[in-house]
């Protein structure tokens, strides 16, 4: 293995020596330097040796670039060399931010001058000045959300008094997706790693109408304290990057991971990726930012829907009756009973319908009607504008708790007594301390939990691949539906005080409706498909309810719910649970849980734990 | 050619009748206001994936993203490209005499932070003029825009310059 190495690097000197030989020295040091391996986003590999996350041959000089960064050093110096006549395609027109670095690094003062004009085109158009970090805040009704999204926003010169972000660039790491696969294979296929990951470059704009519209999430921006010299660096490293694909995995090689990276490119001897050998979920890797004491301020941009619901807050009965009515048709505004109402209320009124209009126009095609309807109101809005909106900030998203939790719990199932032992990789459920989420939305990835009986009876009690709830409110406009979905192996009461485990796929759907700002009511009809070898069949369907209770209180969180299932075999299963978290501190809480099962299989049972919940990362 | 497909289906809105407009189909130009934006086809796969949505763009107005980089497109330097693409907001925020698209748009026709104000009540006042129906297009606001800061006596400037 070395020998050919050797001989590659040998050979690729070669030129070099020639043409440069005070260099040769310095390489090998060069080629451990940590800012190297940042340009070429290399990593330790498992067994030794390197790799880079670069999964593209077009990235790397050398034939074994991928593997071995100093070969890779090597080509590049030798490449920076080349004739001129390569114009664009120049090495040092294809790879700024390597030329830069090496050039200060050896102090080049003999490379061949290159007009590199596509690079320069394009770097005065971006014309980065400074980098702020994008985060989408969670969505209720969208729980995958909640894993979030970074980006970055680059912006021109003097931002604040000559600018608008509304003109600034947004730099995107994402899946490259082909073609129209369905919507689950997408979503595998983006888990899974079947897609590339790409860096975009593009208007900002085009983002915030991304999130704030169509996906009705607000948007964070963190200013980062990058100097103009350091976000121009990034951005030279940005087109090394152009059109170079990456693997791209959800869980850990993904956006904010990629983002970490060009912060380190950014800001030489920044320490950000080591943080996450494991996964990167966003919002970890926006506090790892804060902590590197990266950030200057942070800006707060409200969704649509946020906006939306803000402007009709304050309004009444009747006054909620003309939104609906001008929503509905905009001839209500000469309505002799509508004139009647005081102007400074019809200007909140109109400006509620308005947004409900084109809320619910949100990623439909353009229709006349609705645009003579949307110009209709808004005409009315300029005769008669209403005080600007401010919309409150909620809690920043950072200051949630941490992705990982570990539970230990001790409790009593029946007669018997039990420890339980759990860890879930990700993330939050209806119960967990919840500043920072939204109240009434769940996503949990990968949890595990084991019991230990009297007697060291260990049990597998619960491996659930994913449980994923939504449960958004009816508001007095907007009428979203509440969801659910989960799949795993559970452990179910099963006679004789036996159990058995069970593997189960179900959801359900339904509506949520709230009693007041902190108590939140559900029901919805589910499903279930259920492996279970009691059975008969290998699966057994069954429809059945999901209803409960909750209540953000003093202490935490307390859910109160019933479910029950009817199986098609004829079993029925049903439960009532009770939960109630006391939040103890920002990474801790204890959980207070009573369950109690009834079925025809198996007599009724009752249990009852006490968990303590410790949220990390 | 799928790839571009997708794109133009996703990112850009149908302004394939203004097959000819400035700078060619998908800039924006020849877009109406109150046009739709689409999205991938759930909130699901856009936050999985964080929507590429199949396209590797790379520039702002120029290079991968279809759109001819034309000198008539540019005033004072920025190009105007930008109006289609926040022609909606725009259209709010001169509304209501204020809001980020409207700075945005000020910015773009190069309107000194001193006259900015003065600019979004001027705007405001002559909102039926600049946003005639329902069915102007970028091209027709920018042009009705410049014929209403000709009017007056303080912005007339930087309608003239170009």
């Amino acid at each position: 293995m070395l020998r050919p190495l050797l001989l590659l690097a040998l050979c690729s000197v070669s030129p070099l020596v020639l043409a440069a030989p005070s260099h040769a020295l310095a390489l090998p040091q060069l080629a451990d330097d940590a800012y190297w391996q940042s340009l070429g986003h290399y990593e330790r590999g498992k067994l030794g040796g390197w790799r880079s996350y670069v999964d593209d041959e077009d990235f790397f000089l050398a034939d074994d670039g991928a593997h071995d960064p100093a070969a890779e050093l090597t080509a590049t110096l030798s490449a920076l060399y080349g004739p001129s006549s390569l114009g664009d395609r120049h090495a040092q027109c294809v790879y700024p931010a390597r030329t830069r670095w090496l050039r200060e690094q050896l102090g080049l003062t003999d490379l061949p001058a290159i007009e590199c004009s596509e690079f320069k085109t394009w770097y005065s158009e971006v014309a980065p000045h400074s980098t702020v970090l994008v985060f989408p805040a969670a969505y209720l009704n969208s729980p995958s959300s909640m894993f979030g999204h970074t980006l970055l926003r680059v912006d021109q010169a003097n931002i604040d008094s000559q600018g608008s972000p509304l003109l600034s660039s947004a730099l995107n790491f994402g899946a490259y997706i082909e073609g129209m696969d369905n919507s689950i294979l997408y979503a595998w296929k983006g888990l899974m790693g079947g897609y590339p990951g790409l860096f975009s470059l593009l208007p900002y704009r085009e983002k915030i109408g991304e999130y704030s519209r169509l996906e009705n999430r607000d948007l964070w921006e963190y200013r980062l304290n990058l100097t103009p010299a350091e976000t121009g660096r990034m951005l030279e490293h940005v087109w090394e990057l152009k059109q170079i694909r990456f693997d791209y995995f959800f869980f850990d090689e993904n956006c904010s991971y990629r983002l970490l990276e060009l912060l380190e490119v950014a800001r030489p001897g920044l320490k950000l990726t080591e943080q996450f050998p494991l996964t990167a979920i966003p919002s970890d890797t926006v506090r790892a930012v804060i902590d590197a004491g990266l950030v200057e301020s942070i800006d707060y941009r409200p969704s649509r829907e946020r906006e939306l619901l803000t402007r009709t807050a304050s309004l009444e009965g009747e006054e909620l009756y003309w939104v609906r009515q001008l929503a509905a048709a905009p001839q209500s505004l000469e309505d002799k009973d509508y004139l009647a109402v005081p102007a400074e209320r019809r200007a909140l009124i109109q400006d509620g319908a308005y947004r409900l209009v084109r809320y619910r126009a949100t990623g439909e095609e353009r229709d006349s009607a609705n645009a003579a309807h949307s110009y209709r109101l808004l005409q009315a809005i300029n005769r008669n504008p209403p005080p600007r909106l401010d919309v409150e900030r909620p809690t920043l998203p950072e200051y949630g708790h941490e992705s990982r939790t570990l539970q230990f719990g001790i409790g009593s199932r029946g007669d018997r007594a039990f420890a339980e032992y759990g860890l879930r990789m990700a993330y939050h459920d209806l119960l967990d301390n919840l500043e920072g989420f939204p109240l009434g939305a769940q996503i949990e990835i990968a949890q595990l939990q084991l019991r230990q009986y009297e007697g060291s009876h260990w049990k597998l009690q619960r491996l659930d691949l994913a449980g994923i709830r939504s449960l958004t409110p009816l508001t007095s406009l907007l009428r979203p539906w509440s969801w659910q979905v989960a799949a795993g192996l559970e452990r179910l009461p099963e006679g004789d005080s036996d159990d058995r485990l069970v593997g189960h796929v179900n959801g359900g759907g339904g509506l949520s409706w709230p009693f007041s700002e902190d108590l939140l009511g559900f029901a919805m009809v589910t499903a279930r498909l259920e492996h279970n070898r009691g059975f008969s069949a290998v699966l057994s369907p069954a429809l059945g309810f999901n209803s409960g209770l909750l209540w953000r209180n003093a202490v935490g969180n307390l859910l109160l719910e019933a479910r029950g299932d009817y199986f098609h075999n004829g079993e029925v299963r049903r439960r009532i649970s009770l939960g109630q978290q006391f939040e103890l501190r920002e990474d801790a809480g204890l959980r207070l849980s009573l369950d109690r099962s009834f079925s025809h299989r198996a007599d009724s049972e009752t249990e009852f734990q006490l968990q303590l919940r410790w949220y990390y990362y | 050619m799928k790839r571009i497909l997708l794109a133009s289906l996703l990112l850009t809105a149908s302004a394939s009748a203004f097959a000819t407009a400035p700078g060619g189909p998908g800039c924006g130009w020849g877009n109406m206001l109150f046009e739709g934006q689409r999205g991938l086809p759930s909130h699901l796969v856009a936050s999985i994936t964080n929507g590429t949505s199949g396209n590797a763009t790379f520039g702002m107005t120029s290079g991968t993203n279809g759109c001819a980089t034309d000198g008539a497109l540019r005033y004072n330097g920025k190009s105007m490209l930008v109006l289609g693409s926040i022609m909606t907001e725009l259209s709010e925020d001169m509304a209501m005499g204020e809001g980020e698209a409207l700075t945005t748009y000020a910015v773009v026709l190069g309107i000194k932070p001193e006259d900015r104000a003065h600019f979004a009540s001027v705007t405001r006042e002559h909102f039926d003029t600049i946003f005639s129906s329902a069915e102007v297009t970028a091209e027709q606001v920018h042009a009705a825009t410049l014929a209403v800061l000709k009017q007056d006596a303080r912005l007339a400037r930087y309608a003239e310059q170009a």
